[in-house]
């Protein structure tokens, strides 16, 4: 069971980090470089998971994803599967939640760019999309980078909105700090104290070895 | 058609540091380097980001070396990836995750992959730099990263080069042979320069066409020579901080004495010593408010220059005056409207001219 949530956590953890990394990069620039409309209260909006409590977070999830949900639902009459309760529904949650340190981070290592480079790099003759990869991108990795730990961190700790639309399924949806949960529930104390010390050391391990990444990264500039 | 810059334009900057800011420029200049000058804020990077096509003009017309890149009339607007026109920065922004060869290919997108290192290391060459390919931007020096800068910009073979102040943050003698290196370049290419600085002796020196912008506006545009012998208004001479602007012929040198003495076309004055061979064109400059006044002869002064002259004309500037005395060459003067009230100074009056010979500074 140890084990089970342990392999579940680390997954969940990176697939989630991956979904994070690349959207959250996206939307920082755009919130960094684009002008309209509304900036503000899509700032606003996506960085609300940080300020509500993650049930609420959850909760919100089940709204929209549940087997009634606004999108869960065409899905579950259409294919008779649902989102909710599956491993799936722990990416999600992981995600969500790590989201808005990723687009801060993004968003802040966008706007400390001199917009000059950019400039100099079309006048080179790039477009856009090829200005983002060779310019943008490698000058903003230090922030990225950070965003990317940040979002790790937090969704390899994910506990409440997981627990709203995953559910505590052991050996299916049962995270690390789930299964700690359960373990101080039912009284099981030497076992919440193992499943904390390991989630502690992964926790220091993905930790230092993301910040060797950063500073990898750092040294080639 | 004009192998160099006609430009026609609005510019409208929104409210920024300090409230809206409007450009009005209109010029047209031939082949060779056209130096914008003009002293901070009076729109000169306003300019380049639009010839460069970064920033939107309201209207208008930008035509570079024959090619329409901007016509509001025909909805003409090239996107800056469309133009080819190069841009050197003040502080050159090489990519800094880049080496110096990587930069200066990075705009080599029409030639072959396989060549592109070769032509970026012929690039290097032209500007002596061929031996810093290896390093990275951050272990450059300021002068270094100018001329790599230099040839990342010419090495896709642009159609106009755009340089921002590229030596202002140099020592003097980097901005000498920096200066020497892009006369060079800008014989050798063929492509028309258009250098921007607050630098009045950069301007004589580099300057096939001077175009001198005040408060978002030209206020006069020809040959440097010309343009410092005659500033059109004073709106010139004040832009470019020197009231007094002449073109004189060195007379002889005094090195023991540490003196020459410049003409200046029935006046002869003595400056500090120059580096120009006798018989040659020189042009000096000298600030109105370094000129002292007396209407006694004066003697005893360390002042080199006592000139008598006759005052010609008086008008206000802010809260002094600006005398025009003949000696027969016409000096602007400044002075307070209480030193004016006190000696009763009008025109008409004679008048002694008190200059150091060091206040007298070569532009050319």
């Amino acid at each position: 069971m140890i084990l089970s949530a342990l392999r579940l956590s680390l997954l969940v953890s990176a697939l989630a980090t991956a979904l994070v990394a690349v959207v959250g990069t996206w939307a920082g620039w755009i919130l960094a470089r684009r002008e309209f409309r509304g900036r503000e209260l899509l700032d606003a909006l996506l960085n609300l998971p940080l300020v509500l409590p993650p049930t609420v977070t959850g909760y919100y999830l089940i709204v929209l994803l549940g087997r009634q949900g606004f999108v869960g639902g065409p899905i579950y009459r259409g294919t008779g599967w649902s989102v909710t309760f599956t491993w799936v529904a722990c990416v999600i949650a992981g995600a969500v939640m790590a989201f808005p340190l990723m687009v801060r981070s993004a968003r802040v290592a966008f706007e400390q760019l001199d917009r000059r480079h950019e400039i100099a790099a079309a006048s080179l003759g790039h477009g856009r999309l090829s200005t983002f990869l060779r310019v943008s991108l490698p000058l903003a990795r230090r922030g990225l980078a950070a965003g990317v730990i940040l979002a790790a961190a937090r969704s390899l700790g994910e506990f409440g909105a997981t627990l709203m639309i995953a559910g505590n399924i052991p050996g299916r949806t049962q995270t690390l700090p789930l299964a700690i949960y359960d373990a101080v529930i039912s009284g099981e104390d030497r076992t919440a104290l193992w499943l904390s010390v390991l989630l502690t050391s992964v926790s220091v391990a993905v930790m230092i070895g993301a910040g060797r990444l950063g500073r990898g990264a750092r040294k080639s500039s | 058609m004009s192998g160099g810059f006609d430009i026609d334009v609005v510019v409208e900057r929104r409210p920024h540091k300090g409230g809206p800011f409007r450009l009005e420029a209109s010029f047209r200049t031939g082949a060779g380097i056209t130096v914008v000058f003009g002293p901070s804020g009076a729109g000169k990077s306003t300019l380049l980001m639009a010839v460069l096509g970064a920033m939107r003009p309201a209207r208008g017309k930008i035509i570079v070396g024959g090619r329409t890149l901007f016509d509001s009339g025909a909805s003409t607007s090239l996107k800056v990836r469309r133009r080819r026109v190069g841009i050197v920065f003040q502080d050159s922004l090489l990519f800094p995750h880049l080496d110096v060869t990587s930069n200066v290919a990075f705009g080599l997108l029409e030639t072959p992959r396989k060549r592109r290192r070769e032509k970026a290391l012929a690039a290097l060459e032209t500007v002596g730099a061929r031996d810093l390919a290896r390093l990275m931007p951050g272990e450059l020096s300021g002068g270094q990263r100018q001329r790599v800068a230099l040839a990342r910009a010419l090495a896709p073979g642009p159609s106009a080069l755009l340089l921002d102040e590229p030596f202002s943050a140099l020592d003097a003698s980097a901005r000498k042979t920096l200066g020497d290196m892009l006369l060079a370049l800008q014989r050798e290419t063929g492509v028309p320069f258009l250098h921007v600085t607050h630098d009045l002796g950069e301007a004589m020196r580099l300057g096939t066409h001077l175009v001198v912008l005040d408060g978002g506006r030209v206020a006069q545009v020809g040959p440097p020579p010309q343009v410092v012998a005659a500033p059109a208004s004073a709106a010139t001479a004040e832009a470019m901080g020197t009231e007094n602007l002449f073109s004189g012929t060195v007379r002889g040198h005094f090195p023991a004495r540490g003196y020459s003495e410049v003409d200046l076309g029935g006046t002869v004055v003595e400056t500090g010593l120059l580096d120009v061979p006798s018989g040659e064109t020189v042009a000096l400059g000298l600030r109105a408010g370094d000129i002292l006044l007396a209407v006694e002869p004066v003697r005893g002064t360390s002042a080199r220059n006592v000139l008598a002259g006759t005052i010609t004309a008086t008008g206000s500037r802010g809260t002094a005056i600006e005398l025009h005395v003949a000696t027969p060459v016409t000096f602007r003067v400044l002075v307070t409207t209480e030193a004016v009230d006190e000696l009763g100074l009008r025109p008409g009056q004679g008048v002694h001219l008190l200059v150091k010979a060091h206040a007298f500074h070569r532009l050319l």
